[in-house]
Formats: C-alpha cells, structure tokens, sequence
C-alpha cells in the first residue's frame, strides 16, 4: 500500500511519542516560545537572528526536522510589543542566503516594511538590518521573511507579533496557536520540491503535517468556565482552514488584529487563509472529564482533527459565563470616505482552469516558460517583485480607496495589502455583515470582493496574494502612495 | 480522548484501502480498476474519472493534498507532471491518458514505470475545448532511463 496518505502515515507513525510527550508536561499546544523583548529607556527592543536549527514538531522519537527559525526556535519567538510604544528590532542574517523580515499587518513607515529592493536593501549573509517603528494598532500581527519567501516562510521563518491593547479584555487566559503546514517526508525532514509547476498553477504547496507552535499537538488542557482569547494565526504557506469547535460557540471579535464587530462565524466555522488571523473568545462550556475536537473541514473529504480540547475534572470555575463584554477597543484606523473614494478594479488571473492563455490554461500553463503562472490585470510580477515594474496605479496621500477584486481563476486568494488595513465593503456585491477590518482578504474562486482603506501611508507598498505559489508566480503588484 | 483513538479516527477519514488490493471477479468484462489521486479542488479530474468510467475502468477517485509527492516517488519527472495521477495495475498513468493508450499499455507490458500526458492539454478526455495538435504520451521509469514517447494521439 505504498501510496497511503503521508498525513494519516505521520499520525500513526508519530504515536508512539504522545506518550513521552505528555509525560514531559508539552501535550498542550498552549504556549509559543515567549520572545526576547526587552524594556528600553524607551519602548522595547528585540535581536532576531534567522539561521537554520533542528527542532523536535512531530515527537520526541521522531527525528528532528531541519528547519530556518528565528533564534533557534520554531515558530520565531512570540514578540509581545505595547500600542504606542517605539519598538526596535536588529536583524543579523545567519542563513547562508540574504533575507528581510517584513511585519505582517503593522502600519508602520515605508522603509521598515521588509520588502527586498522596493523598501529596503536585502540583508545579505553575516550582515544585519536595524527595524524601528511604532505600532499605531493593538492586536494580532505576525512577522515572516519578505525574501526567497516561498522557501524561506515554507522552512520555518515565521513569528507572532502581539501588540497589547493599554486596557486588555478580561480572559481567563490569552492563548496564541501559530499554525503552520509543512510537507514532510517519512523521515520528519521537509520535502523538496517548492516551486512544483502544476501546484503553483493549483492551490500551492498543501503539505501533510499541520502544527501549533511549532508541534504536531494533541490536546490543549481547559478547565469548564474559564474564558479564553484564542489568537489564531494562519502562518501556513498554502493551506487554507476552516476550523469547527465542537461543542463550543466561538466568537470573533478581531480579524487580522483589528477589531470587528463580535460575532460567532457563519456555519461556525473559523475561515483562515495564509496570513490572516482571527482573535476569537473561548467560553469553555463544555463538560469536566470531556474532550471535544477541533477539526479543520475545509478540503472536505480531507478534513482531520487538528487538536482537541480536553477538560480536566475540576468544577466549573464559574456557575455562567463572563459577561463581560466581547468588543475591542477600536484601533485608529482613519475610516474610508466612500463617497469621494477613487475605485480600482483589481483582476485576478491565471492559474488551472483559468482560461489565461485560452483553452482552459492547456499546454499554455506548460509554455509559458516564463515562471508566471497569475497575473494581476495582465501583469506578471513574479519572484521577490520588480521595483522597476509599474505600480497597478498611484494615489493621492490621504485619499479613500476602493479595491475592487475580480477573481477571474478557479482558485482562492487572500490578498494582503501592506502598510494599510482595509474595510471589507462587499462580496458578490452583498454588503458584509459585520464591520470588518483586515489587511489580508479571502477572495473565492470567481468572487467579487470590495475593500477601502484610506491611503494615508506614504511609499511604494506590495499587494499580492498570500498563497506563496501564487505570489511568486505572479500574483503581485505594488500601489504607490504620494 | 487517548491517543491512540486519536489516530485511529484520523485513519479512518484518510485512508482506506485501494481499489487494487480488493478481491477482483477474473472476467474479461470486469471493469479495470483505478485509483486516482488528485488535488481537492480541481473539476477536470472528475471529469476524466468519468471518462475512465464509462470506457471500462472503475475509478476511486482520492482527494490529496499530496501529489506532487505521489507523483514524484511513482517515477514522473517534474517537467512532465500531468494534473492528476493514476495508478492502474502495476502502473502510473498520470494526466489525461486515452483510454486507448492505456490498453495499449496494459497489452504490451512494456517494463515501464509508467505513462504520462504532461499538463492539462485542452481537448483531452476530461478537458474542455479542441485539440490543438497531436498529443505525446511520454513513458517513463525509475531507473534513470529518460523518458521516452510512448504514443502520439
């Protein structure tokens, strides 16, 4: 039976450690690596050094996984920085290849944005690069490689980026899962074979071993009553999510750390594409001396059970639930003026079955020798981007904006904006329920999707698609900002 | 929940067993089995299962995220992948094969990996729109032999 599932033949193949695992006290996936961030005389500071290290995700038996981290460990260290505090980040590259570390989400100057040759000089090898900016938004963020990032976020170089609110909500307890996907091979080592043709032209790279915090994870230990903040992060390259509690109510309150309107998801289900993060509330609910799975259902028959939630026997912490309030303070993000916005279309095109170079993408895919699979409005920006390339359009300083996603493939695309957060307006042109921020949205195959954001943030900035594949193969433009 | 029951469940949603090892009725009208795995997402696989299906084979069909893996360990180079692969007999037959190039194949049992069409060529069973041209069905192996034509639709 050669050909069973890699996925399943992990699973089985990684039992036999579960046990020394939850004798060393790590069954729960709770706890990411607390990062180095130290007080300053002013704000805070952190080193990041991105290198290569081996790190145990599938078990303790299992042979460690040769991954690139920041500092040695896998994800990065969780960076907890304070709204309106100057934070400063020194980056010494220790890969043998140069690098950026773009921060996912922050509205932040133009030139720390991470963005090789458009914001910054690349860091070469043995050099370093002195990031300083200070974050205007509470939330959820996250920071990842900006260079070779397809490989280089595909081997580990990824880290939350948590920036606390001056008054934080009451919880229990404040939770980070980073998710993250990797293809693995039977001897825990990460399969080659990143810029796979017919999968850049698909869904991407969808590998077989999904962790949280850097762990294959089995159960996270709750206690009934308690109240929980569950910042999730979707630090995968490729993998879409769409994650079900069952037995349990779980309520949005922010999406891509900015704030919503507090709502449960429809079907309950948690939809998360590359890049976006969702900040729920957690009532545990359930029964003491139970479990309850968490099961990520979104390709269907492939859905898996990604942890479960296991309550210990103890007596509910409290008779009802918090009722404290659910809503987060707003972030300042200036609101779009809808009336005097300038709309943009932005056309997404390409891929399998898209019909890009006619005849159903046919040999076309095959012969198009260039790379580009995905185009943006015909254009193909492919790799780590091409500053000399036009920007999709320029934009007066202080002007609302609106981006009007067509997407004209076959395939799904969360679509990130950089130094911006943008109001999601509209799908199909159905006004959104809630009042929804992001910096990066979810566009199904064929969709309409509106966004608006008020371009207040001077520089040339990236917008692309965050399923790596697709960014590299040329689903990538920039907007210039004046 | 233990886990080992953690597992088995898993085990249960992610594999079952292949078309290729259940017992088979030796008729020479038995249909052919297959087993195709292709990406969740993509329609024109179903497509050319259905093809398979009414051209004498019984197809069970499998959602994979892993097919660039599958089809790299059955012997397919990269730059010949087809969209979806199949394994039929002691066999590959990646992308969208006619039939009669198959039978081909099943008759001559040349010592082979497999077979593969390269990419999604409109035109071809499964696939909308015409044929561009004749198309090259490429033979391929495991022992560094490189791949050669094995048919021209």
């Amino acid at each position: 039976m050669p050909f069973t599932s890699v996925l399943a033949l992990h699973r089985r193949g990684f039992l036999q450690s579960g046990a020394a695992c939850a004798l060393a006290g790590l069954s729960g996936p709770a706890f990411a690596a607390v990062g180095n961030v130290t007080p300053q005389s002013e704000g805070f500071a952190a080193r990041l050094r991105p290198g290569s290290a081996r790190v145990r995700m599938v078990g303790d038996e299992a042979p460690a996984t040769a991954v690139w981290t920041y500092n040695g460990v896998e994800p990065g260290p969780a960076l907890r920085l304070r709204q309106g505090a100057p934070f400063r980040a020194g980056v010494e590259n220790g890969l043998t290849e140069a690098t950026t570390v773009h921060w996912h989400g922050i509205r932040l100057p133009n030139a720390m944005d991470g963005v090789p040759g458009l914001t910054q000089p690349t860091i070469l090898p043995g050099r370093g690069f002195e990031y300083a900016f200070t974050p205007p938004d509470a939330g959820t963020f996250w920071y990842h490689s900006h260079e070779n990032s397809l490989v280089q976020m595909g081997r580990g170089l990824v880290g939350a980026l948590i920036v606390e609110e001056r008054e934080p909500p009451a919880v229990d307890r404040d939770l980070l899962w980073v998710i993250q996907d990797w293809r693995l091979a039977r001897n825990a080592q990460i399969a080659p074979g990143f810029n796979n043709r017919m999968e850049a032209a698909m869904d991407g790279r969808v590998g077989n071993t999904v962790t949280i915090n850097g762990r294959l994870p089995e159960t996270l230990q709750v206690r009934a009553g308690e109240r929980v903040r569950l910042r999730l992060l979707n630090a995968a390259i490729a993998r879409i999510m769409a994650l079900r509690f069952e037995g349990h109510r779980p309520v949005i309150v922010a999406v891509d750390g900015q704030p919503c309107d507090p709502h449960e998801p429809a079907d309950g289900r948690i939809l998360l594409g590359p890049a976006m993060r969702a900040d729920v509330m957690l009532d545990m609910q359930g029964e003491p001396g139970h479990a309850y799975r968490v099961v990520d259902d979104f390709y269907g028959r492939l859905a898996y059970t990604l942890v479960s939630l296991s309550y210990n026997a103890s007596a509910p912490l409290r008779p009802h639930p918090v009722d404290a309030p659910l809503r987060l303070p707003r972030n300042p993000v200036p609101r779009p003026d809808l009336a005097s916005a300038v709309l943009h279309e932005v056309r997404l095109q390409g891929g399998m079955m898209g019909g890009m170079s006619g005849g159903g993408m046919g040999g076309g895919m095959m012969g198009m020798g260039s790379g580009a699979a995905w185009a943006i409005n015909g254009q193909s920006m492919t790799g780590d981007g091409n500053p000399d390339m036009p920007p999709l359009f320029r934009i007066d300083r202080g002007r609302s904006c609106v981006l009007d996603f067509r997407n004209e493939t076959a395939w799904w695309h969360p679509m990130h904006l950089h130094g911006h957060s943008f109001n999601v307006l509209s799908r199909d042109s159905v006004p959104v329920p809630h009042d929804e921020w992001g910096d990066t949205v979810l566009v199904r195959p064929r969709e309409r999707v509106r966004v608006a954001f008020v371009a207040d943030n001077p520089g040339d900035w990236m917008l692309h698609c965050h399923v790596m594949n697709h960014q590299v193969g040329g689903l990538m433009t920039t907007i210039r900002v004046t | 929940m233990t886990r080992r029951k953690f597992a088995a469940l898993l085990m249960v949603t992610a594999t079952t067993i292949p078309a290729i090892l259940r017992p088979l009725e030796l008729r020479a009208a038995a249909p052919i089995p297959v087993t195709l795995y292709k990406n969740p997402s993509c329609t024109c696989c179903e497509g050319y299962a259905q093809y398979l299906d009414q051209n004498g084979f019984k197809v069970d069909v499998k959602p994979t995220n892993d097919l660039a893996e599958i089809s790299r360990k059955a012997g397919i180079p990269e730059d010949l992948q087809g969209c979806h692969t199949s394994f039929i007999g002691d066999y590959v037959v990646d992308g969208h094969v006619p039939v009669r190039t198959i039978r081909k194949l099943l008759d001559e049992k040349p010592a082979i990996a497999g077979i593969t069409l390269p990419g999604m060529p409109a035109g071809t069973p499964g696939m909308p729109g015409e044929k561009a041209g004749p198309l090259t069905i490429y033979a391929v192996s495991r022992d560094g032999t490189p791949p050669r034509v094995f048919d021209v639709d």
